[in-house]
């Protein structure tokens, strides 16, 4: 039951990040640049909620993204479901309780997403290729994007450890043992 | 005694010669004009020639001392002479935008031809790299899949996407877009794309190599590419981009639309 609230609670925060990245996020541009809450939002997933959950979630808001705005779909589902995987792994090897390491996941993700969307743009709909613009783009989207983590960084570690608790348990730490 | 003589003849001939200083000058100067004749015959020649060596002299003189004024006169007339080039180019420009304005005129008469339906923008890409955007009509008003989409300033793009009651369109400034225009006075053509580079812009490629980009030149759709009509304004060429090899320079074209503050948008149905 926690589990499926919890689930709720993400898709509606989907809904509101969506909301937000269409009309609030316009007017607070850097540079003309938008942050992308969604790669933040799956970075989280993966990180706190379990990859049996997080990444068909993902798919689906991905899904619901594509038809939403998307030009192709499929090609968000497949980045953000991507970003639950790359967070899992960041999180089996690197701790969640470092601000830095926090800001260096969003980092990573918001490189990896933005990248491989790009590859697959490229790929499936013939976007031209510009390396140098995409890339003042995306340093100015990383910035945003982790100024937001900061800002964001104690609600995330608040209700990701509650996620985790619901859906890995309290883990036993054996090497301490 | 020899001295007392000589003293009486002299005395005696300049006697003479004041009588005849006194006779002469009592003659007028007609009754002379043969005496004047033998005169003027033996000195008006030499008089002559003196007179072509000071002038040319004189001349010449005058000549180097004007040497500032006449380097003035000359900025003053390379001045007149841009002033007229420009009045002559901003004359041809005149002219070129009257048969664009004349053209536009017809375009509206032409747009008049098209069955086109009004639409609001209810969402706008979220994203960095694309541009797209949502309307508020469908299937239900008569919308369908590679349908142009106009403003009044201009093109704005084609619908991707249709459901019953919304459609997608993807503008002429999107990454992914291509469409195929001419330039409205050479009739060159040439292929616009969205850019990164600016996003708010097109990048128009393959241009001719013989082709004359004038700044400023008026795009417009040419009809081919099976999606939008032909004679659509596109927008106006912002500056030319040369680079080394000459078939690689480029265009940045200023859309005609403003994709930042559009808001209600027309698609032509047939």
């Amino acid at each position: 039951m926690k589990r499926v609230l919890i689930v709720i609670s993400m898709i509606i925060l989907f809904f509101i990040i969506y909301f937000l990245q269409a009309n609030f996020f316009t007017w607070f541009t850097i540079a003309g640049v938008y942050p992308n809450l969604f790669v933040i939002m799956a970075l989280f997933v993966g990180l706190f909620m379990s990859k049996s959950t997080g990444i068909p979630l993902m798919l689906f808001l991905g899904i619901c993204l594509d038809f939403f705005i998307g030009k192709k779909v499929g090609l968000s589902a497949i980045m953000l479901s991507a970003i639950v995987i790359i967070g899992g792994l960041l999180a089996k090897n690197f701790s969640k309780d470092s601000r830095i390491t926090i800001i260096l996941m969003t980092i990573a993700a918001t490189v990896i997403y933005e990248i491989g969307f790009y590859i697959l743009n490229i790929m499936l709909l013939g976007t031209a290729i510009e390396i140098v613009p995409f890339a003042k783009i995306l340093l100015v989207e990383i910035l945003y994007n982790v100024i937001l983590t900061i800002i964001f960084y104690p609600l995330i570690q608040k209700v990701g450890y509650y996620i985790e608790e619901a859906f890995k348990g309290t883990k036993i730490l054996t090497r301490y043992f | 005694m020899y001295n007392k003589k000589t003293g009486i003849v002299g005395i005696i001939i300049t006697i003479i010669i004041l009588i005849l200083l006194v006779f002469l000058s009592n003659i007028s100067i007609e009754k002379l004009s043969a005496v004047e004749n033998i005169f003027s015959s033996i000195i008006m020649p030499v008089q002559n020639g003196l007179t072509y060596l000071k002038n040319k002299i004189s001349g010449n003189d005058e000549f180097f001392s004007n040497i500032s004024t006449l380097k003035q006169e000359n900025e003053q007339l390379k001045n007149q002479n841009a002033q007229l080039e420009q009045s002559l180019r901003e004359f041809e420009i005149i002219k070129s935008e009257n048969d664009t304005l004349k053209e536009y005129l017809n375009l509206t008469e032409k747009y008049s031809n098209y069955t086109t339906k009004a639409a609001y923008i209810i969402n706008k890409d979220l994203g960095n790299y694309s541009n797209i955007f949502v309307i508020n009509i469908g299937k239900d008003d008569g919308i369908d899949v590679n349908m142009t989409v106009i403003s009044e300033k201009g093109l704005v793009g084609h619908v991707i996407s249709v459901t019953n009651s919304t459609a997608k369109v993807q503008t002429i400034i999107d990454t992914s877009s291509s469409l195929s225009a001419t330039m409205s006075t050479s009739r060159d053509s040439l292929i616009c794309k969205g850019t990164l580079e600016d996003k708010y812009c097109l990048r128009a490629t393959y241009i001719p190599t013989s082709a004359n980009i004038i700044q400023g030149d008026k795009i417009e759709t040419s009809g081919m590419g099976g999606i939008y009509p032909k004679g659509i304004l596109v927008g106006t060429i912002k500056s030319v981009i040369n680079t080394k090899n000459i078939t690689d320079r480029y265009a940045i074209i200023e859309p005609a639309v403003d994709f930042e503050k559009i808001e209600t948008v027309l698609v032509i149905t047939k």
